[in-house]
């Protein structure tokens, strides 16, 4: 094998380990920017995968399995909405309880059932595929890759142009004030969660139908965490974050191409950038207060 | 405003712009409204004036559907209007201007001031209606500001401008002028008379100030424990009159007048003329005409030869890179009360902040009988014998959820443990003492703070720092928030404490609290001290001056 | 709060039951809980059925591998030793305001220390187990207290450092046992070497205190009872406990108070973290441990003892009865299987249990809050026991 087709490997299976960072990072940059920092994201991508390879085996149809993986998304941040931005439950404890309910579960189910192997079609760009190096990397994927085209400039819209964006974004830096403003806070926490969990779930799904065409125990192996990490250290911007999604998915092709390439590197390394990164980002960026003021709290009225 | 501008506005009132009737709104055991009766015209600046707690401000919140009544109609016009959700409130026309919490600073004034609507967003409509408020009503405003870069004032413009946008029949003003200084205030006055005579809009004016009320408003109505108590027409009542409607009985003495916003019956001064009381309106030309006041500015020192019991040198506090204090200096005498005179958010909360041990000063020093303190160890002001009752109480103060004995002791933990343990039985007698000592009526010392009224819980504040024996007393509004009983005890505990030879520092916003407590009297613009002069040669437009930031 | 720990008469009982029914409108909570507790159970019972077990023979087996005989419940209390050691360290960093959610990747930390201590340095006797044990406690504690220097020198959110220095844990204790030099096996002949580190010696592992015929008293499980109670006293009666509930309840009036807000807030996360620490040791030494690093050690001790202390309501001697539940379903767990049920049925019953304690006062205190009509902060802080611990 060349040099190019090593990099053209790598940059194929970063890619497609990029996606599904890429879907959920939109929903949590959104949940974020309202002010919940959702752990749950963890939980929303594995119950996604599962459902989605569980419906897909039973339609027949991995598209179908892909709907499915996200109204499981969408029922996780109903779930966690409405037990931490209606009863007030407070959100980590909340992220937690579902992470390790949805893990428990999964892994249940998937011990005691099997599924049919349904993956979804692929799409192939004509000339451009021939491009060196990149074409096939970057043209010749899953379909569902393409709905990033969509789904990236549309949160990016929701956030800073749209009417509900500009209240979202009140309601995750003074909750108080944007609440005497007559917005009803918790109803849009909600709401953003319910975005969040429909693009985590459509991630997770695209991990499981998209990409392997099976569900094994622990299927997303923290990738939720990952993508926290990845708003973190995109400083609460979409471009960063999506940045930080690419670095965390080649950083991940790098590990699983190592042994291929008969490289010694330390994969640990590249295991744990994700974090590191994220943690470094931190202790550089605090300072600039990019940080949505009332991320993590819960809102009450009267209290301040 | 002459009594001839009132008649006239006083011809035969049409009908009201707002109706309320039989307003009722309890919480548990607490009446906050109680059958409240409440009619508001047009073109008319309607009064709403009570203490603390005497229900303005549940009602407004039931009039903008934050809160809902447990019975009660409301009639716009003739129309019954049922009001359940801020937008409800925004749709019948009625507007709020808030004083706190209502502008999100991490957004534009564009942004700000369409908050809380519908549909789509027009930034390049939006920018030029803000323009177009601003240019008619002469609040001046760039609508493309953050508005966490804007002051006080502008702020005020900006909450103006969202409400007035909307084009409401009713304008609500909730204490517009706590953040204000005078000059602001009269600009504040200005375009309410303008909404009101020139617009026909109806326009109710929450204060607590006397002086505020009689100047500024055509008719008033005074609520007691949540109920109507008093209505009449502003020119025909008198400031003693409200006062008395408001507490519910005569008002003679100074501390009471002064905890009702007006100025003590002091010298040559009449209180009782009704015009008494310098207002924002009235003292807003002097501010043009210069008066030049002569004070001594910068360290005045109480008396020669004394030790001053608190001594702030060249205080200097940079928060986030933005200067919050300073060169402050100032002296205190043992047994004086000086009160720090100032409009809200010029630098007295990070003073406060400073003498609790909360922020550490750019430089500069702070010195307790002689002898500087060591500000970064923690507890240093405690035991170098200064007590301060902090502005918010529940944010520093005290603990909300633990116990009243727990947080009278908690600041000299040493006094009721013995190797590390705590003795119960010395922390609930020294709970009892002081609780007896202080009058802090509670069921147990075992009750947490949180369920205490305000009063109850600043005397616990009081009561920990006063039983530590402290030198000095730091008070930082200390009575915001308490109904007028509460208030006289605070005024009466801190005169005892100075005649007791404690130093004083009265950090107050009220104008009338310092000009009745304190003997010299430092006011405080832009977190530098702007004049420091004695109480019998303070007049309220000297102050204002001052507070404005004109020096001499 | 009137409900803290009083050891004064051996009320113990009193304290522990009147956990399950605090403050005024206890009889609801109470009953909302058990109500709760049902449904959690229901739905338990229904998904073993929808998916073809028996509910009856699932409780069976739990029963028989948890509690039937005297291995059993060796086996149980075996599990429950770390599970308290991790709980109570929970309590102290969520009182003091500061919540730590990162012990899982803290008791690999200590699982790590004590691993090397036990094979790497020449200490024989019993001095060898109490140096393994001061060694897990000094690590993680040190690992917290890097989060605590995050928060404070740059204010870094500690929940989400927590959570972040898990992974990175993880991955440390993987780079050791794919180490040579650090802490992977030795090489016998040509055999392959896996991920791990050597056995410990005898010298290193947890045994049993005392003879009893078929039980095993764990000197993880003494350890772990005492700290509970020393943890329960030092928050009730000490000097040292008041301020970390003032720092927690308000850190502002701590620090004006005279608190040293930054030493103790750290000292609170790095005491969590070493009992986590002492948790991974425990487990690295006990009978139902592999009794050798890897990176699969920890079992989810960290994130399961952290749900005990959130049942327990951060109450270290609450969790006591917790831990042991918990330590039931883990035991019970693997006689699972053989009833064709598969063992992380009890990983969905954990979750299931913890919200069942975690969601009733909240909604009991918000509906009587809903029925007085208003939302006040008053209310909130009645109905939020388990989210009052302020986020940093």
């Amino acid at each position: 094998m060349s040099a190019a087709d090593d990099i053209s490997t790598i940059l194929s299976s970063g890619i497609r380990l990029t996606v599904p960072l890429a879907f959920a990072a939109c929903g949590e940059y959104l949940a974020e920017r309202a002010g919940t920092m959702n752990i749950s994201l963890e939980a929303m991508m594995l119950g996604a995968a599962f459902g989605s390879v569980a419906t897909a085996s039973a339609t027949g149809s991995a598209t179908t399995g892909l709907v499915a993986g996200v109204l499981i998304g969408l029922l996780i941040g109903f779930v966690h909405g409405n037990l931490a931005h209606r009863l007030e439950v407070n959100t980590f404890v909340v992220g937690l309880v579902l992470n390790a309910l949805v893990l428990g579960l999964t892994s249940y189910l998937i011990t005691i059932s099997s599924f049919d192997s349904h993956q979804v079609s692929q799409v192939s760009v004509p000339w451009l595929r021939d491009i060196p190096l990149i074409g096939h990397p970057l043209f010749v994927e899953r379909w569902p890759v393409y709905l990033l085209l969509l789904v990236i400039p549309l949160t990016w819209w929701l956030v800073e142009r749209s009417r509900w964006g500009l209240e979202l974004r009140a309601v995750g830096e003074q909750p108080q004030a944007a609440d005497v403003t007559g917005i009803r806070v918790n109803l849009r926490r909600r709401q953003a969660l319910l975005w969040c969990g429909a693009l985590a779930g459509l991630g997770g799904a695209y991990l499981a139908v998209g990409e392997v065409g099976s569900f094994n125990q622990n299927m997303t192996a923290g990738r939720g965490y990952i993508v926290i990490a990845a708003v973190i250290f995109g400083a609460w911007r979409l471009g960063r974050t999506l940045l930080g999604c690419v670095l965390f998915g080649l950083a991940d092709a790098m590990r699983l191409a190592l042994p291929a390439l008969g490289l010694t590197m330390n994969s640990q390394l590249l295991v744990v950038a994700p974090y590191l990164l994220a943690l470094l980002a931190m202790l550089v960026f605090t300072t600039r207060n990019r940080e949505p003021k009332a991320l993590g709290q819960p809102f009450v009225r009267g209290s301040t | 405003m002459t009594i001839d501008e009132r008649a006239r506005e006083l011809t035969p009132p049409t009908t009201p712009a707002l109706r309320l009737r039989g307003i009722s709104k309890r919480y548990g055991p607490v009446v906050a409204s109680d059958g409240v009766d409440l009619d508001v015209h047009h073109g008319e600046i309607h009064g709403l004036l009570g203490e603390n707690g005497a229900g303005k401000s549940t009602l407004m919140k039931i009039l903008l559907g934050l809160v809902k009544r447990d019975s009660g109609t409301i009639l716009r016009g003739e129309e019954p209007a049922d009001i359940t959700s801020p937008q409800e409130a925004v749709a019948l026309g009625i507007g709020m201007v808030h004083q706190h919490f209502s502008l999100i600073d991490a957004l534009t004034v564009w942004e700000n001031v369409i908050l809380g609507d519908t549909g789509k967003i027009d930034r390049t409509a939006a920018c030029r209606q803000v323009e177009e408020v601003s240019r008619r009503y002469g609040l001046p405003i760039d609508p493309l500001a953050r508005v966490d870069r804007l002051s006080a004032g502008e702020r005020q413009r900006v909450e103006l401008i969202k409400c007035l946008r909307r084009d409401p029949s009713v304008l609500i003003l909730d204490e517009p002028t706590s953040v204000l200084t005078q000059a602001e205030s009269a600009e504040l006055f200005t375009v309410l008379r303008q909404v009101v005579r020139t617009e026909d809009r109806a326009v109710i004016l929450i204060s607590h100030k006397l002086a505020e009320i009689t100047a500024a408003t055509d008719r008033v109505t005074v609520l007691r424990k949540g109920r109507v108590v008093f209505h009449s027409e502003t020119s025909a009542t008198t400031p003693q009159e409200l006062a008395r409607q408001m507490v519910g009985r005569d008002v003679s003495l100074r501390a009471e007048g002064a905890a009702l916003g007006l100025l003590p019956v002091d010298g040559g001064r009449p209180a009782d003329t009704g015009t008494a009381p310098d207002t924002a309106l009235d003292t807003a030309p002097d501010i043009e005409t210069g008066t030049a006041p002569d004070t001594e500015t910068g360290t005045a020192s109480p008396a020669p030869g004394v030790v001053p019991a608190l001594r702030l040198r060249d205080l200097t506090v940079t928060v986030d890179g933005v200067t919050a204090l300073s060169d402050l200096s100032l002296d205190i005498a043992p047994g004086e009360i000086l009160g720090l005179y100032g409009v809200e958010g010029n630098g007295q909360s990070v003073l406060g902040d400073l003498l609790s041990g909360l922020v550490l000063p750019t430089s500069g020093t702070v010195e307790v009988g002689g002898r500087p303190v060591e500000l970064d160890r923690p507890g240093a002001l405690h035991r170098a014998g200064l007590g301060i009752i902090p502005e918010d109480r529940h944010s520093s103060g005290v603990v909300l959820d633990m116990s009243i004995a727990e947080n009278l002791v908690m600041k000299s933990l040493g006094d009721v443990s013995g190797r590390g343990f705590i003795s119960r039985r010395k922390m609930y007698g020294i709970a009892r003492r002081l609780a007896a000592e202080f009058n802090i009526v509670a069921p147990s010392m075992d009750t947490p703070v949180r369920s205490l009224s305000g009063g109850n819980q600043q005397r616990v504040v009081l009561a920990r720092e006063l039983s530590a024996g402290p030198s000095v007393l730091v008070a930082a509004q200390p009575t915001h928030g308490l109904d007028v009983g509460a208030i006289e005890d605070m005024y009466q505990r801190l005169q005892d404490a100075a005649s007791g030879g404690v130093a004083v520092l009265l950090i107050s916003t009220e104008l009338e609290e310092v000009m009745a407590l304190a003997s010299r009297i430092a006011v405080i613009c832009s977190g530098r001290i702007t004049g420091v002069l004695p109480t019998g040669e303070a007049t309220a437009e000297r102050l204002g001056m001052l507070v404005g930031g004109v020096a001499a | 709060m009137n409900e803290r720990e009083d050891l004064g008469s051996g009320d113990v009982l009193r304290r522990l039951l009147s956990n399950l029914n605090p403050g005024p409108s206890g009889w609801r909570t109470g009953a909302a809980t058990i109500l709760a507790l049902l449904v959690a159970l229901t739905l338990s019972s229904l998904l073993i059925a929808v998916t073809g077990g028996s509910p009856v023979a699932s409780v069976e087996a739990l029963f028989q591998g948890s509690m039937s005989d005297l291995t059993a419940w060796s086996s149980t209390l075996l599990y429950a030793a770390p599970l308290l050691l991790v709980a109570v360290g929970a309590c102290v960093s969520a009182r003091s305001g500061l919540f730590n959610i990162g012990q899982e990747g803290q008791v690999l930390i200590g699982a790590l220390a004590a691993a090397w201590v036990g094979l790497r340095l020449a200490i024989t006797g019993p001095l060898l187990i109490v140096v393994m044990l001061l060694a897990a406690g000094l690590a993680a504690g040190g690992w917290a207290g890097l989060s605590s220097l995050m928060y404070r020198l740059r204010g870094v959110n500690v929940v989400v450092s927590t959570l972040l220095m898990t992974f990175v844990a993880q991955q440390i204790v993987a780079y050791a046992v794919n180490t040579p030099w650090l802490l992977q096996e030795s090489r016998i002949g040509n055999a392959i070497v896996s991920p791990q580190s050597n056995p410990l010696p005898s010298s290193a592992l947890l045994g049993s205190i005392g003879e009893y015929p078929g039980l095993q008293i764990n000197a993880g499980l003494i350890i772990a009872l005492i700290a509970a109670v020393l943890i329960a006293v030092a928050i009730s009666r000490t000097t040292w406990g008041f301020k970390i509930t003032m720092l927690g309840r308000n850190p502002l009036a701590a620090k004006h108070a005279g608190v040293r807000v930054t030493a103790l807030g750290g000292a609170a996360l790095a005491v969590s973290g070493a009992f986590a620490g002492l948790a991974g040791a425990v487990l690295l030494a006990s009978p139902v441990g592999v009794n050798r690093l890897q990176p699969g050690l920890s079992m989810n001790i960290g994130w399961d003892g952290l749900l005990v202390a959130l049942v327990a309501r951060n109450r270290p001697l609450a969790a006591m009865p917790v831990a042991l539940l918990f330590g039931v379903l883990r035991s019970g767990g693997g006689f699972l299987a053989a009833t064709g049920v598969p063992s992380f049925l009890v990983d969905v019953v954990k979750a299931l249990l913890v919200l069942a304690f975690v969601a009733p006062p909240v909604v009991v205190a918000l509906a009587r809050r809903r029925r007085s009509g208003d939302r006040t902060a008053g209310a909130r802080r009645e109905a939020a026991p388990v989210a009052e611990e302020a986020i940093a």
